[in-house]
């Protein structure tokens, strides 16, 4: 002590060494909130520039609609059928939400859409291409359509004789077709663009946020994390979207869960789930839009330079490529879920047992997989060869116990089974999925990895490289 | 690429190498005790014939160090274009699917240690017995012959003769390699899962590292241990690995094998050592080759095959053309 008093310059640099150990340990993480407002036209009273309402609703929307998908008692259902597309394609005010509920101490803020925002759908918002993963070459909207109209007449959204799970296969594809194609097709992609809502303008007339800033926040909103995601850790994130851990979710403390900013939805809870298993996905997301929110913050209102924009554009690249992993990791996992769910059908099939539930739980983990699969076509960024590959690995249908399988859908808008596929060549179909899924996407966190112990003991073989002669 | 001293030293610090540093140990403990308590040789007598120079630092020796040193690199450049065992694995992986339609799982009927000691024994099993062939073709089509001399021309053993190889033998040795262990991990991965380990001593296989520890360095060199008649059937002793280098007319294409003589005994190949034996190695005097030059050990053999094989095509009626040209 007596020496940092004696000696000045050695006290200063001891204060700098600590303040910056205090700074590292007690530093709030950064938010995706409070960014102030930058555009010049606008005279309001608001301080935060920081706007993706409407996002949130539509995951509140997607959430209900897949718990409406699983609510049918095996007959055809008006009712449901009418009240699903109004959480898809109507606009009406008083709609409920339907998930997320409040669960014990788990209160949840908002009970009604419209408390997030109002007059929203997803329809609007669908990816119009063609779904090549589907049958009967339909948009993504009439895939959409189509199925609400299966899944009000099946039994609580599942279908034994094609193995469509609906609820899976709604949820699924619609985080790809709604959420991740909007993200990264349209905001983060012709929205960037130099002319396209530029910063020195708002996004719309009267606007407290400039044209980039709100393109920006949509983005962030589809990706589905709460505002305070890099504070979280991966089991926390993923605790949150099941209702737990109240104590972490509550990010303002009031004792009730926001549904605008505290909840984790879609693709944040599986790049989450995979972030279990080692991988970064949620805090490389978050922390991209953060830093990408910030530059533009930065710009105060001006049109952005090339450089900032070369910058945003890093970026983006970073959100996309591993938006696209997070995506893929999921099919991924689901495939082995396939895999693992043959071997159990199998074994149950030959000491005649009942399969009916191993069968349901094999054609849940499909739709998802074929959800996932089907959400990767909508980025607007054409997967070529795999692209096709991962169709044909698939199909159109989980092979059913007496080998038949989805094949097309016919004139009256029924699905058709046919074909005679066995259960040990779908069973190889995922085993090369899941490398063609791994080797595309260079994938790190390869859940249910079918063969990775087998690669594990190729390796304590060691090397047959050497020249050895015997 | 990078060509150094790295490449090749990790041999001597991998137990999964036969000239690992603790192979090369107890084969000199061994060497030793076999010439004090067998032979009865004095201790001096012993050193000598131990670190004879013209073991170590003969041409033919010398030949050996230049060959190692040069296939290392070799390798490196040719490894990522061999077969993979990984490719071989998914391969057999996937068609034992479509084999027994799906996957049954058998790793509930065995205890997983009996799993591991029956997938460390098949391997070791399967992969000597596949060494047995590949060597046994390798004397006796003319072609493989024309490269396998080069092992061949040595005329004074040592433990890097091990590495007296030509490439083209190396890339042989590495195919095989890749389809025995590619075969037996996907066979056994297909039906006991995560249960199938291997059995390791040291990271090295349990037999791999017996084998090696017992003195398979022995078998090159001039230490004629040889073991028990019977015991000469099942396992090759260094003895019988020197009659398999001898350029004696009864000797030409004995024991093949290489931890295992039992093959040789199935297969007709065998020959059981003789005490105090005199060998000379080497290739058989009619067979013009240039000994221990890099010409010899790497050209020659090439220019061989080429006439083989154009020898071999001209008897094909519809390549007559070759003759005339």
């Amino acid at each position: 002590m007596k020496i940092l008093l004696t000696r000045p310059g050695l006290s200063f640099s001891f204060i700098i060494a600590i303040s910056l150990i205090f700074g590292c340990v007690f530093a709030k993480p950064k938010m995706y909130s409070s960014f102030p407002v930058t555009e010049k036209s606008y005279n309001g009273s608001k301080k935060d520039s920081t706007s993706y309402t409407g996002q949130m609703a539509r995951h509140v929307l997607h959430n209900s609609l897949k718990k409406l998908a699983g609510k049918g008692n095996g007959k055809p259902n008006s009712a449901l059928k009418a009240k699903m597309l109004s959480y898809y394609s109507g606009k009406d005010a008083g709609r409920e939400i339907i998930d997320p509920t409040s669960k014990g101490d788990f209160k949840i803020k908002q009970t009604m859409v419209d408390q997030i925002s109002k007059g929203k759908n997803l329809k609007g918002k669908t990816y119009k291409g063609i779904i090549n993963g589907f049958p009967g070459q339909m948009t993504g909207p009439e895939v959409f359509e189509f199925m609400i109209d299966k899944a009000s007449s099946s039994n609580k959204g599942f279908d034994p004789l094609t193995g469509y799970n609906y609820p899976q296969l709604i949820s699924k594809f619609m985080m790809g077709a709604v959420f991740y194609s909007q993200a990264v097709d349209n905001y983060l992609d012709e929205k960037m663009g130099a002319d396209n809502k530029p910063n020195n303008k708002p996004y719309k007339k009267g606007a407290h946020y400039t044209g980039k800033e709100h393109s920006w926040d949509e983005a962030f909103g589809y990706f589905g994390a709460p505002a305070h995601a890099m504070a979280l850790s991966a089991k926390q994130a993923y605790g949150i979207a099941k209702k737990k851990d109240m104590k972490v979710a509550d990010a303002n403390g009031d004792g009730m869960i926001d549904l605008y900013t505290e909840m984790t939805y879609a693709h944040a809870y599986y790049a989450a789930d995979s972030d279990k298993a080692g991988t970064k996905y949620m805090h490389t997301i978050v922390g991209a839009f953060i830093k990408g929110r910030q530059l533009i913050t930065e710009a105060n209102g001006a049109a952005l330079t090339d450089q900032q924009r070369a910058q945003l554009m890093g970026y983006v690249k970073t959100i996309k490529s591993n938006w696209a992993q997070v995506i893929a990791e999921a099919a991924f996992k689901y495939a082995g879920s396939c895999y693992k769910d043959l071997e159990k059908l199998r074994t149950i099939v030959e000491s005649n047992g009942d399969a009916s539930k191993a069968f349901a739980a094999y054609g849940k983990h499909w739709g998802e997989l074929k959800g996932f699969l089907m959400a990767l076509e909508t980025s607007g960024r054409d997967l070529g060869e795999a692209g096709v590959r991962m169709n044909r690995l698939v199909g159109f249908g989980p092979v059913l116990l007496g080998g038949g399988q989805v094949t097309g859908i016919d004139s009256n808008g029924n699905l058709q089974t046919g074909g005679n596929r066995s259960m040990g060549e779908y069973q190889v179909h995922m085993i090369k999925l899941q490398k063609l899924l791994g080797d595309t996407f260079s994938l790190k966190a390869r859940k249910n990895d079918v063969t990775s112990n087998m690669a594990g003991l190729l390796e304590t073989l060691g090397s047959s490289l050497a020249a050895e002669n015997d | 690429m990078q060509l150094s001293i790295g490449e090749w030293l990790p041999a001597f610090f991998n137990p999964q190498k036969r000239i690992f540093w603790g192979y090369m140990l107890s084969s000199i403990f061994i060497a030793f005790l076999w010439l004090r308590l067998v032979k009865k040789t004095n201790l001096i007598s012993c050193v000598k014939q131990i670190f004879d120079p013209q073991v170590w630092i003969s041409r033919s020796a010398m030949a050996d160090y230049k060959v190692m040193m040069i296939n290392t690199v070799l390798m490196v450049i040719l490894s990522p274009r061999l077969l993979a065992k990984a490719t071989v694995a998914y391969l057999v992986f996937d068609s034992m699917h479509l084999l027994f339609d799906g996957r049954p799982f058998l790793s509930t009927i065995l205890p997983q240690w009996m799993i591991a000691l029956s997938f460390t024994m098949f391997l070791f099993l399967l992969d000597d017995f596949a060494r047995y062939w590949l060597h046994r073709w390798l004397h006796k089509v003319p072609i493989l012959w024309s490269f396998h001399k080069v092992h061949h021309s040595a005329t004074v053993l040592n433990p890097f003769t091990v590495f007296r190889t030509h490439p083209i033998e190396g890339v042989l040795f590495s195919i095989r390699s890749a389809l025995v262990q590619g075969f037996t991990t996907a066979v056994f991965f297909f039906f006991f899962g995560d249960k199938v380990t291997l059995l390791m001593v040291l990271g090295a296989s349990v037999f791999t590292f017996t084998f090696n520890f017992l003195g398979s360095n022995l078998r090159h060199s001039p230490v004629s241990i040889q073991y028990w008649r019977n015991l000469e059937r099942i396992v090759m002793s260094p003895a019988q690995h020197q009659i398999h280098h001898s350029n004696a007319k009864e000797h030409i294409d004995k024991n093949f094998g290489v931890a295992l003589s039992v093959w040789d005994w199935m297969f007709g190949t065998l020959s059981l050592s003789k005490a105090d034996e005199k060998l000379r190695f080497g290739l058989s005097e009619e067979q013009s080759y240039k000994l221990h030059t890099l010409e010899g050990l790497y050209i020659t053999p090439l220019k061989q095959a080429t006439e083989i094989f154009l020898r071999f095509v001209s008897r094909i009626p519809h390549f007559q053309f070759f003759k005339n040209t």
